[in-house]
């Protein structure tokens, strides 16, 4: 062993009664905004350091009892107390639930869509900070009048989530989530889906050309698609194809496609197809 | 008279090798700060969406900038230096803090020797990301210039960021109870 080695033991044998020394230590388990309590060994006064999350301060105390007031330590997490070159850690959990933070998505959802509506929610006690112990939180989505669906499930580290089917009828829907008492109401709202069937019959016009319009246009639940939808209509004949648009109105879509001796007509709204019509050959 | 000369080449020689050991031992806290701190980002267990690749990469890179921030503002007590990478409750949190430290004088000074992410949530939407961090971090407490305590330590952070306009910010950053 060298000098140098010598040296290091040396200081380390020097340095470790007062690491070890156990001066400070802390009473108990500590929740935010609850305070603490220290015990520092010995008599007199001292100058006691506190870091943490929420800050740090010095203050002058007399050695025994320290009590550390709660709103120093409304923040969860660790602290360090430094008394006279020792020091103590304790950490600081979060107090009961009592806020929820809950995101739905989306805010409108086609009707019946599996799985199409995700809640997040996020569970805070009164500081802001997150309850980190598993919560059952409920979350419950349905129309008026309807008691809808409803699951369970447990919180992970202050987060709860969950995927619902939309409901089959359309208009807004109450997605609530719940835990221990606290509640958080959104709103989706819940639209028509696609088209389910398309059906149009055609006629002449009294101007001579092609009148073609739609039955009423429902989604597979029942629901009505929404006026402003646009439905193509197409006519393909000798001469070639021509189509319109045009946009539901009262449930109904109507257009006038151009005179033909014989045409296929046929009727569309996004993917979904309808019927087909074979004009002048006897349909 | 030659073993007298022999010794005295010989102490000579321990002290010079003592002065180098000495200057590289002093020299090692200097490289340490200067080194960048190691990460690494797992998304394994990210639900109940699977995280993409330049995610990744931008998560990995933002949660770095944070800490270079709080580690920057903690020492100097510069709350300010918070307002890029932080946002919502850890933003006022830490901010708050550091004001609190500085009116009492004190600052904390910390040598970042990485970080182990591992995600754990990511919402469907992309709105958020919960992820697990195992920090290796060297803290010295000091009141004005004088060191109070210094300690070694595996700290473990439970962190929530959210997507802002070009980055991805902490909103929360929670220590958990230690390994």
């Amino acid at each position: 062993m060298n000098l140098f080695q010598r040296g290091i033991v040396v200081a380390l044998l020097a340095v470790t009664p007062i690491v070890c020394s156990a001066q400070l230590s802390v009473v108990g388990s500590v929740q935010a905004g609850a305070g603490a309590t220290l015990q520092a060994s010995g008599s007199g006064s001292a100058t006691l350091y506190l870091f943490g999350p929420s800050g740090a301060s010095k203050r002058e105390v007399q050695r025994g009892s320290i009590a550390i007031p709660g709103d120093e330590l409304q923040i969860a997490g660790r602290y360090t107390a430094i008394l006279d070159g020792s020091t103590a850690s304790f950490f600081v959990t979060a107090a009961p639930l009592a806020k929820m933070s809950f995101i739905a998505r989306p805010s409108r959802v086609p009707a019946a869509a599996s799985g199409g509506v995700l809640g997040s929610a996020y569970l805070f006690d009164r500081y802001q900070n997150l309850v980190l112990a598993p919560m059952p939180v409920g979350f419950r989505l349905g129309t008026d009048g309807a008691a809808g669906e409803e699951r369970y499930v447990n919180s992970r580290n202050g987060v709860a989530w969950m995927k619902l089917d939309a409901g089959r009828r359309s208009g807004p829907a109450q997605f609530v989530a719940s835990s221990g008492g606290v509640s958080v109401l959104r709103v989706v709202q819940q639209v028509a889906a696609d088209p389910c069937a398309i059906r149009m019959k055609a006629s002449a016009a009294s101007d001579g050309n092609i009148l073609v319009e739609t039955a009423p246009i429902q989604d597979c639940s029942g629901n009505a698609v929404p006026d402003g939808t646009i439905v193509t209509f197409t006519s393909v004949d000798k001469a070639g194809r021509s189509t319109v648009d045009a946009r539901i109105k009262r449930g109904f879509a109507r257009a006038e496609l151009p005179t033909a001796s014989s045409a296929t007509l046929s009727v569309a709204a996004g993917v979904v197809m309808g019927n087909e019509i074979h004009w002048g050959g006897g349909q | 008279m030659i073993n007298r000369a022999s010794d005295r080449r010989n102490c000579i020689c321990r002290v010079a090798v003592a002065l180098v050991l000495l200057l590289g031992v002093a020299s090692i806290p200097a490289t340490i700060h200067a080194a960048s701190p190691g990460r690494s980002l797992d998304t394994s267990g990210a639900a109940p969406r699977a995280v993409e690749d330049t995610t990744a990469t931008s998560v990995e890179r933002d949660y770095a900038h944070a800490w270079k921030s709080l580690v920057s503002a903690l020492e100097a007590n510069h709350a300010e230096l918070l307002n890029e990478n932080f946002t919502g409750s850890a933003r006022q949190h830490w901010q708050q803090a550091i004001e609190v430290q500085k009116q009492s004088g004190l600052s904390r000074r910390i040598i970042d020797h990485g970080h182990s992410l591992h995600v754990t949530f990511y919402s469907l939407d992309g709105s958020a990301l919960q992820a697990e961090d195992v920090a290796d971090l060297e803290i010295e407490y000091r009141d004005g210039s004088k060191v109070l305590s210094s300690e070694h330590v595996k700290l473990r952070y439970l962190v929530l960021l959210t997507p802002a306009e070009n980055s991805w910010k902490i909103r929360i950053l929670e220590e958990l109870p230690s390994i």
